[in-house]
């Protein structure tokens, strides 16, 4: 007989589960955890721009409108409104888009690329004085109208060259620069030519405001003296 | 019986048809109406914000010159999240005036370092001018292009905003819009504004008007015009 070894035996060995992915779980959450934490006080300190609508109807506490006397403030309104509207021919120039706008009985007759102010400011290094090259915004007049107009050079002409302004005023003259026309609405501004019809349509004077030729003889002819002038 | 019942019904009718072409004017309207002509007897280029219409004008003398259509209206304040502490809407109808804004500011300065003399005439014949046509163009200093956002400090407090881009108010955008305002403020940098009643347009709209914005515009707000 012979004894046979008894089969071992073992007890199954636990499945060993990996640490790793418990690890990680705990660093997102803890990373989570901090992050959102770190968010929520800073949302909580952070003041952002909220929205509430514009309520566009009439506030109240007006006291009760008497009828009539509303019909008649309205009528009046109107009359005065009526009274100061531009009659016949006016001239419109917005000065962003660069254009010039001839308008007559409410119509555009002609509309015409133009240059206007740079909006930039010059400063004299002798004594700090600047000018702003603007142009105006509102309205004015034709005060004036001139052919073949000479310019007399400012101060700034100079001062923007680099260049002393000369003390002899026959220094300052020039029958070119202004074209054929210039039209005068105040303060030294003028509606007039160019030599450089390239930078027409650009924001490149200085303050003046530049036609073509052919557009600132239109205006010339067809504006009197007088004319309104609205700027924008 | 029948006729008079008829007849009637007519009269009525017409009496209250007569009625409906009799209604007074709105108050509000009139009121804004003699606003304007207050604005329209002076010299200036004035605005007109409608917020029924949704549009700002450029009127000068009662005529628009130019008409901006908004894409929102709106009164922007900056909050803590989840308060709802609004600030309270402007009387309207009513002029508001620009107290200070970008027009005054933003400007490019130029500046030479020194100034010489200019060449006397006898120097010029050296090299004599060249015929007009013949006249090179010159290259002009180029004009900054103006922001699209920009706020105008009005003389009755408030802010106006033109901007391109209204703030996100959905959840997550103002959530992380307050984050962002938070750590700015944590490191120093945070701004406060005044509350802000703020018109939204599209960027070419908002530069165009940018030189608008300088102090003594008046903006007339009324609803209707």
């Amino acid at each position: 007989m012979s004894a046979e070894a008894e089969p071992l035996v073992t007890a199954p060995t636990p499945p060993r589960h990996p640490r790793w992915p418990l690890a990680v779980a705990l660093a997102l959450a803890a990373v989570l955890l901090v992050c959102g934490g770190s968010a929520a006080v800073l949302a909580r300190l952070g003041r952002p721009f909220l929205a509430a609508p514009f309520d566009a109807t009439a506030s109240p506490g007006a006291p009760e409108p008497d009828p009539v006397g509303l019909r008649a403030h309205a009528v009046a309104a109107e009359k005065e409104l009526g009274k100061v509207h531009p009659r016949g021919v006016y001239i419109v120039v917005d000065g962003y888009r660069n254009r010039l706008h001839l308008v007559e009985n409410g119509r555009v007759i002609r509309s015409a690329v133009c240059s206007t102010g740079t909006g930039m400011v010059l400063k004299d290094p002798r004594n700090g004085k600047t000018w702003v090259f603007d142009t105006p915004v509102g309205e004015r007049v034709v005060e004036k109208k001139v052919k073949h107009p000479v310019w007399a050079k400012p101060d700034w002409a100079f001062v923007e060259e680099g260049l002393l302004p000369p003390t002899d005023p026959n220094e300052r003259f020039d029958d070119a620069s202004l074209g054929d026309y210039a039209l005068y609405i105040g303060d030294g501004y003028i509606i007039h030519g160019t030599l450089f019809k390239s930078l027409l349509g650009r924001r490149v004077t200085h303050g003046c405001v530049r036609l073509g030729d052919e557009d600132l003889e239109f205006v010339y002819r067809h504006v009197p003296i007088g004319t309104r002038v609205y700027l924008y | 019986m029948c006729r008079s019942v008829l007849a009637s019904i007519c009269i009525s009718l017409a009496t209250g048809l007569a009625r409906a072409g009799d209604v007074p004017p709105d108050p509000a309207r009139v009121a804004a109406l003699e606003l304007e002509v207050g604005l329209a007897k002076r010299p200036v280029v004035y605005m007109v914000l409608d917020p029924q219409r949704r549009i700002l004008e450029v009127k000068a003398r009662g005529v628009v010159l130019d008409t901006v259509p908004l894409t929102g209206i709106e009164i922007m304040s900056q909050q803590r999240l989840f308060t709802h502490d609004h600030p309270t809407n402007p009387p309207i109808p009513a002029v508001w005036t620009v107290a200070q804004g970008p027009g005054d500011t933003d400007r490019e300065l130029v500046a030479p370092e020194k100034l010489v003399p200019a060449p006397k005439a006898d120097e010029e014949d050296v090299e004599p001018t060249p015929p007009p046509d013949a006249t090179p163009t010159p290259t002009p200093t180029p004009v900054p292009l103006p922001a699209a956002s920009y706020r105008a400090r009005l003389t009755n407090g408030w802010d106006l905003w033109i901007t391109d881009r209204l703030p996100p108010q959905d959840r997550i955008g103002s959530f992380l819009a307050a984050v962002r305002d938070g750590w700015r403020r944590l490191r120093g940098l945070g701004e406060d504004h005044a509350p802000a009643i703020t018109l939204a347009m599209t960027d070419e709209d908002a530069r165009r008007i940018h030189h608008l914005m300088q102090s003594g515009l008046a903006i007339l707000v009324a609803g209707g015009m």
